[in-house]
């Protein structure tokens, strides 16, 4: 498979090297995929991108966009020319512009920019909208046309940042079906921001993890989930509880010292003792939370360990355990 | 991940300069251009210096540099007093309490602003002099004759300070307005009364905001110079005026403008000081509790309204009924003819140099919004420093590089006279970098209302810098440049000290006009030009805050 974008040691900081937004940036991504980058905020996801697109210069190292260097110590070539089509946080619709001028905006150079710009517009559903107004429409629909925008001069590579973060909950997943879908019908080459690891687990080939400006992790979502190379990464996917010293011995787990170890909340079970490790627990406080609830328990040695749990506990003491294969264990 | 340690190597020395030249394009180019064309006249005025002071420089030190620096700094004390009492204690009163003609009174406060200093000063020494309107006032009570002496550097301080304190009040108020009220609220839950809270709360957090407005105010101060000239107070500017004008030394002239330029530079330091000790922001919330002002009892109503229409009456009702009684006096001898073929240059002026104006903080904005080096980026914002550069300074920074340019031209045999020095080229270039400022802000803020992102997907979308400045962000900005346009176009047509200096010997202006039969002893037929000037600077103060209460 060719490769659309190849990204070598990028670097970039805003502070002339005293903090960096982004560092040593390494990865590449094949044609046809969707990829995710995922982190927290102040992760260095947005400059990632920005670089990528060419709005801003890299400090260090390389971007290759279908196999010619954009962006180098030598040289960067402007947004305008790298034809990349981007969706905007804030989608950035041009607010005196109708539906169809603004998908007709990168059209300029095409033969039958009308065909393609209808063709764009039907594509995200918003047919009978053209004639409106960016102000006229709702969230959702606003989103639709930023997408059928960058999608119109058929760009090599499309860029989404945080796309369903201004969208409430409801709208969120129905959309991002939506969204995905289109992008998939192209065939268009995809990468997306966000801070939700739902959205990235649910729709991206491969997800791409940042911590602290820094590449931690790049791989399939399946193996992401189930081989973190982190904590970190671990805790980004879910609860995670730490196995620290205090905690193995409280369940006689003959597990390494000098690893790091971790559990899924989820992989902790509650009232069992088929488990390969299980210890007594006393419950020292309980917090409703509608489907499920928390726990806060001492366990037999005087550790504390906080579980969230969807099963009925009844009494002031119960046995939790969990097994070996469910253990994940890092490096560091 | 395989680190290749390119995290030191990247800020070598060798990076930083192959990034630099990677990064230079022909913005970076113009931008620097565009500020040097600005920064030519200080920097006239600095090398200037080196070829020593005129002949009268040791008189001037010996005799007249402390009446200089007295006057100015009596001056600056006293409107300070006037402008902070008259200005932060109207704002407040407006914000805190309901009375009747509150939102008449609201907007009334600013509109001493449409008077120019000196027009200010013609009107109270004629208001208070031998037969004046306000002898005629007392006569009933037995009072003849009485003349207040306005004269001096007490009633130059009451003509600028009342003149000038909508300043210190619009500044005040907005952050009443946005800031002060949640938290006198919370103060006064935790059990601090009203006038307490005032003291020990509202107002050292309102302090950044207050000192930004007062500063402004110490600037139009030194920069005077019609008002102090006819009240016959020696200030820098005067001084400025006399070495030039009467003993003919613009050297002099130069070392007066270097020392008036330190002082500004160090209130401009000073400012920046005060607001980076006291970053007072609180997060806005959406709604402060300005429907709940407090309703005391009808007499106090009576007097707060009082209290707070007194600064409108002395800075703008008074100073206009003497204006138009003189004018009734003086209509047949000045209004004619000559009066509008005037007003006609006048506005002509102000138009042209108002569109320049605009178009180069346009220009100095957008080149340094594309220019790819930060640094250069943070450097534009000097570009605006001429406004605190008073008039006069300007007029003279410009006038000696023009001077020898012209000079060069002849010799040269490129021309037979001069070209760009007394004529409008000259006058409108001094504009320009005096009013930059003026235009640069509501044009920059109108410009961060536009979300970046829009302009940054017209670039991604195929679309070169220009193109994206003509069909996205200048349809977005018409509001910001109007407003831009109007305000320069009012401080042009104002504008005194500068234009005297600098404008062609056969053109006039309205305040030129006025500044000429107010010193030819005719103060009376200064009157109707007057008029005109604050006529004009009405509407727009009038138009402007009815925006910045519809936003605010």
């Amino acid at each position: 498979m060719d490769r659309i974008l190849e990204v070598n040691n990028l670097t970039k900081s805003f502070d002339q090297g005293k903090n960096y937004a982004l560092k040593d940036v390494s990865f590449h991504i094949d044609r046809g995929h969707i990829c995710a980058v995922v982190g927290e905020s102040g992760s260095g996801k947005t400059t990632l991108i920005r670089l990528i697109s060419g709005l801003e210069n890299p400090d260090y190292g390389e971007i290759i966009l279908n196999n010619n260097t954009v962006s180098s110590l030598k040289k960067v070539v402007q947004p305008e020319k790298r034809n990349i089509g981007m969706v905007f946080q804030e989608y950035a619709l041009f607010p005196h512009l109708s539906v169809m001028d603004n998908v007709l905006y990168g059209l300029n150079k095409s033969k039958n920019k009308k065909e393609r710009a209808l063709e764009v517009i039907q594509l995200v559903g918003l047919a009978d909208f053209e004639k409106r107004y960016p102000h006229e429409l709702s969230g959702g629909q606003q989103q639709r046309v930023a997408l059928a925008r960058a999608l119109a001069p058929n760009p090599s590579l499309l860029i989404l940042d945080e796309p369903f973060s201004n969208l409430d909950a409801m709208m969120r997943h129905q959309l991002r079906n939506e969204v995905f879908n289109i992008i998939k019908k192209t065939g268009v080459t995809a990468i997306f921001v966000t801070h939700d690891t739902q959205d990235a687990l649910a729709v991206a080939d491969e997800i791409l993890i940042l911590q602290n400006g820094q590449l931690v992790q790049k791989d399939e979502a399946s193996k992401l989930y189930n081989k973190p190379q982190s904590i970190y990464v671990a805790s980004l996917f879910g609860n995670t509880v730490q196995l620290n010293k205090g905690l193995k011995k409280a369940f006689r787990c003959p597990l390494k010292e000098d690893c790091c170890h971790a559990i899924r909340n989820e992989n902790i079970t509650i009232n069992a003792s088929d488990c390969e490790y299980v210890t007594e627990a006393i419950i020292l406080k309980r917090t409703f939370l509608g489907t499920h609830s928390q726990l806060l328990l001492k366990l037999e040695n005087g550790e504390n360990l906080t579980v969230v749990t969807n099963e009925a506990v009844l009494g002031d003491t119960l046995k939790i355990g969990f097994n070996s294969k469910d253990v994940l264990q890092f490096d560091e | 991940m395989k680190q290749v340690g390119s995290n030191k190597e990247s800020f070598s020395l060798k990076n930083r300069l192959q990034r630099g030249i990677r990064d230079l394009n022909k913005w970076t180019v113009f931008t620097v251009l565009i500020l040097l064309f600005i920064a030519v006249p200080v920097i006239t005025i600095f090398f200037k210096l080196f070829d020593g002071p005129g002949e009268s420089w040791e008189h001037i030190t010996n005799y007249l540099l402390i009446d200089y620096l007295k006057n100015s700094l009596y001056l600056s004390f006293l409107c300070t007093l006037i402008t902070l009492f008259s200005g932060v204690f109207s704002a407040w009163i407006v914000t805190r309490f309901e009375f009747p003609l509150r939102t008449y009174l609201e907007w009334l406060l600013i509109i001493p602003l449409a008077i120019p200093g000196y027009i200010m000063a013609y009107a109270y020494a004629g208001f208070f002099d031998y037969g004046g309107i306000f002898s005629w006032l007392l006569s009933p009570l037995g009072i003849e004759n009485l003349k207040l002496d306005m004269m001096n550097v007490v009633g130059l301080s009451f003509v600028l300070g009342i003149s000038l304190f909508p300043y210190v009040y619009v500044s005040a108020r907005a952050f009443f307005l946005t800031q002060a009220l949640n938290l006198l609220e919370a103060s006064r839950l935790l059990g601090v009364s009203e006038t307490k809270s005032f003291f020990k709360l509202v107002f050292p957090l309102a302090r950044p905001a207050i000192v930004a407005g007062l500063v402004l105010v110490l600037m139009e101060v030194l920069n005077d110079y019609g008002a102090a000239e006819y009240y016959g107070v020696n200030t820098f500017t005067t001084g400025i005026f006399r070495s030039w004008f009467s003993l003919e030394e613009p050297e002099t002239a130069i070392y007066l403008s270097a020392l008036l330029l330190s002082i500004v530079f160090v209130l401009i330091i000073l400012e920046k000081y005060q607001r980076r000790k006291m970053q007072y922001t609180t997060p806005k919330s959406g709604k402060t509790s300005i429907d709940h002002r407090i309703k005391l009892s009808y007499p106090k109503q009576i007097v707060l309204c009082v209290l707070v229409s007194l600064p409108v009456i002395l800075g703008f009702v008074i100073p206009v009924i003497q204006l138009v009684q003189w004018a009734v006096r003086t209509f047949n001898e000045v209004f004619n003819k000559d009066l509008l073929w005037l007003s006609l240059q006048s506005f002509g002026i102000a138009f042209v140099a108002a569109c320049f104006t605009v178009l180069f903080a346009l220009l100095l904005l957008y080149f340094s919004k594309w220019n790819k080096i930060y640094s250069v980026q943070s450097a534009s914002k000097l570009g605006v420093l001429g406004y605190a550069i008073p008039g006069a300074v300007v007029a003279i920074g410009v006038m000696v590089p023009t001077l020898s340019l012209d000079k060069s031209f002849i010799e040269w045999g490129w021309a037979s006279k001069f070209i760009i020095n007394g004529t409008l080229i000259a006058l409108v270039y001094a504009y320009v970098v005096r009013f930059l400022a003026v235009a640069y802000q509501p044009l920059e803020s109108s410009s961060l209302k536009v979300n970046s992102s829009i302009p940054d997907s017209s670039k991604i979308l195929g679309m070169g810098n220009f193109k994206t400045f003509f069909k996205i962000e200048f349809p977005l900005l018409k509001a910001g440049m109007l407003s831009a346009f109007i305000l320069v176009f009012i401080d042009i047509l104002k504008e005194l000290p500068l234009t005297l200096i600098l404008k062609p010997y056969h053109i006039n202006t309205l305040a030129v006009n006025a500044y000429g039969y107010a010193s030819d002893e005719m103060v009376m037929h200064a009157s109707i030009p007057s008029l005109f000037i604050i006529l004009t600077a009405l509407i727009p103060v009038i138009v402007l805050n009815k925006l910045l209460l519809k936003n605010g």
